[in-house]
């Protein structure tokens, strides 16, 4: 999740802007890490060395790595390690950035210690990452600490983003969060929750957002949306909270009673929520919840 | 092809496809569904299934009663409670209702035929 939370940073940041962080979140999927990438990141080099690496190599018809050795950047050691080491998601973000243009390197590694210095984070955390940790990065990150109950709605938030990457991908960026009075859009699923807090969530996409988004849930191609493809927002919604139940019930021995998830083809809420619109290449997914 | 009846009772019309789906991959055909709760306990009665796949949050009435209902008219009917919602409360009354499992959605072909094969055989 620090991947996608560090493409809002960046964005609420002024760095990028929103199509740039959507087309670069849609090509990161093809690319593989460049050993260059891998060792700014292990901090073998700095963004220079790899661009006078780059620039050698126009002249010589070698691979990275041979130049990188031949100029005694790196020692054959720190390149089987790169190779063999375990790779960030971040780390593919910041390749497609770089390679559309958007930002250089050395502009992505000053931004990455921004946030990591702002949230205290380590590459530690993006490389393993824990539930409680991303959790409470969450409700900093949201502001839901001031909210009446934080580690519940950050809870809630962090397992809804985890469930996202699970059934529908990994390939989003969650926009900032706002505060409305009244909510109201088309095509949703809403669900009420009782219980330690009474809950209202749902998700609201157009019409062509929700026949990928069910088709990525479904694992099918669709091309018009069917009672299966509406019934794809109540199954995931219904998935999610049923998830949360259970993980509430396990670690806190706290039991919630879910009402059956209703599908709106016209929603209208006469009453506040917190809405995070996740932005994927092939629309945005509205995420909101009521604190009641 | 396995001549068991089977009922699957969900309000998701997408979760019973699916479920349709992964029956049929075991080779199960004579599959019947139900919307809601009141339909399950009526197409239990006129049906008797070998096995009911029950989801727990649903309208009209939900699994729990269900499970109650079924139970009192055929007390060796085989329930597996088919949901997201297995918390322990859940999965307690349930099972003390008369269920005989209890299996998580979103579940594999593979959990699907492991827990038919310990209640039907095969």
């Amino acid at each position: 999740m620090y991947t996608q939370l560090f493409g809002t940073f960046l964005l609420e940041n002024n760095l990028i802007n929103r199509e740039q962080l959507i087309q670069a979140i849609s090509s990161q999927k093809e690319k593989h890490l460049r050993l260059g990438t891998l060792a700014i990141h292990a901090g073998y080099l700095t963004s220079v060395e790899v661009e006078h690496i780059h620039t050698t190599q126009t002249k010589e018809n070698k691979r990275f790595g041979e130049i990188a050795l031949q100029l005694g950047y790196l020692t054959q050691e720190q390149i089987d390690k790169l190779l063999s080491s375990q790779k960030p998601d971040y780390l593919l973000l910041c390749q497609a950035l770089v390679d559309l243009g958007f930002m250089t390197t050395t502009q992505f590694e000053e931004a990455m210690k921004q946030y990591q210095n702002l949230y205290e984070l380590s590459d530690l955390d993006f490389s393993n990452e824990d539930f409680d940790k991303v959790a409470l990065h969450i409700a900093e990150f949201f502001s839901v600490n001031a909210l009446e109950d934080p580690g519940y709605f950050a809870r809630y938030i962090t397992l809804f983003f985890n469930n996202i990457v699970r059934f529908i991908g990994s390939d989003f960026a969650p926009l900032p969060i706002t505060c409305q009075d009244k909510y109201s859009g088309k095509y949703a699923a809403i669900q009420e929750i009782y219980g330690k807090n009474r809950l209202i969530s749902g998700i609201s996409m157009d019409e062509d957002t929700l026949l990928s988004f069910a088709s990525r849930y479904i694992g099918e191609d669709f091309s018009e949306n069917d009672e299966y493809t509406l019934a794809s927002m109540e199954d995931f919604l219904n998935l999610h909270n049923g998830l949360f139940a259970v993980n509430l019930s396990n670690d806190e021995s706290t039991e919630l009673t879910l009402q059956p998830p209703l599908y709106k083809e016209e929603l209208v809420l006469d009453t506040p929520v917190y809405v995070v619109p996740l932005a994927f290449p092939f629309g945005t997914v509205h995420f909101f919840f009521n604190a009641l | 092809m396995r001549e068991e009846k089977i009922l699957i009772c969900d309000d998701s019309a997408l979760a019973r496809r699916t479920l349709k789906t992964q029956l049929k991959e075991l080779g199960y055909e004579n599959i019947f569904e139900a919307s809601n709760g009141e339909i399950a306990v009526s197409t239990y009665k006129e049906q008797a299934p070998a096995v009911v796949f029950l989801d727990i949050v649903m309208p009209v009435k939900d699994g729990i009663q269900v499970v109650k209902e079924i139970i009192a008219h055929d007390a060796n009917a085989r329930i597996i409670m088919f949901s997201s919602v297995g918390t322990q409360a859940n999965l307690r009354t349930a099972l003390e209702m008369g269920a005989c499992d209890f299996l998580q959605k979103p579940a594999k072909t593979e959990d699907i035929r492991n827990i038919l094969s310990r209640l039907i055989g095969g």
